[in-house]
């Protein structure tokens, strides 16, 4: 019973290992969701965790791998006493978030929607918005790759101190 | 998880999304908009009210639905935007793009004003 209750209360990571594909993407929403309600978020930050995710492995798909089927996706997420950490690895070619601008057109003011829209469209389809999701509705982002490990996105929410 | 079309007088078109925006969706939402656009039918209201998930794809989706209908001389409105909705839309800067009403009769009403100035 000792051992069963520490192996319950060590069970705060869980895997999830899909092929890449797009009718993946809401198993790992799924998968994360859960994950992020056990961990005690609100409503509005599992959404916004589940988001984040979706548009990190579509990123995944269609810019690491550069299309479905080529490779897995593996999901950990890891619950400690203080925040909510997913982590994505894919075995692709090396996709920096950083090296993504950020999109122009949230300062831009649309009394001019023409070339905003542009830009609008551009961010949209290099995956540019999702980045922009990530760093707005996260509170930490990293991102690292080596030649074993492939990429790896760690995605941090943090948890409100329970009263 | 569906789209469903509805025509109005005055050939405004109510489309109304059901379920998540995501990959699963958005192709139905994509193609739905696009086949109203290729037959100029350009007077669209796009009812959100029953999603409460949208993804950069169907945003993509909605914002070139709604250049392409300017582009033809007419305008794509959207409404039943629920609280997250409004954020991920204002995080963008997407509420300065559309005109984003709280019903469709809002939205229709809105649009039937502007063609009769």
């Amino acid at each position: 019973m000792g051992f069963l209750s520490l192996f319950l209360f060590m069970a705060k990571e869980k895997i999830l290992t899909v092929p890449g594909r797009y009718d993946q993407i809401q198993v790992i929403c799924q998968f994360v969701a859960d994950g992020a309600r056990q961990a005690g978020l609100a409503d509005d930050d599992v959404f916004h965790v589940e988001l984040c995710c979706d548009e990190a492995t579509t990123n995944i798909i269609e810019h690491a791998y550069g299309k479905e089927d080529v490779g897995p996706i593996q999901v950990t997420y890891e619950i400690s006493h203080d925040s909510f950490t997913v982590t994505l690895h894919d075995d692709g070619r090396p996709f920096v978030p950083d090296d993504v601008p950020e999109p122009q057109y949230t300062k831009i003011d649309f009394e001019d929607k023409g070339e905003a829209l542009d830009d609008v469209l551009n961010s949209l389809q290099i995956g540019g918005l999702g980045i922009f999701f990530m760093r707005k509705l996260m509170d930490e982002v990293f991102y690292s790759f080596n030649g074993v490990q492939g990429n790896k996105l760690v995605l941090v929410k943090k948890l409100q101190p329970k009263e | 998880m569906t789209i469903s079309c509805e025509k109005l007088a005055g050939d405004i078109w109510i489309i109304s999304s059901s379920g998540r925006l995501d990959h699963s969706l958005n192709p139905q939402l994509e193609q739905s908009l696009n086949d109203l656009l290729n037959e100029k039918q350009n007077r669209l209201i796009v009812d959100l009210s029953h999603s409460n998930y949208i993804n950069s794809g169907g945003l993509r989706c909605l914002v070139t639905a709604w250049r392409q209908a300017r582009e033809q001389g007419g305008d794509l409105r959207i409404c039943g935007l629920n609280n997250r909705m409004e954020e991920i839309f204002s995080l963008i800067g997407f509420d300065r793009v559309f005109s984003i009403h709280r019903t469709h009769e809002d939205a229709r009403q809105a649009m039937v004003n502007e063609s009769t100035i």
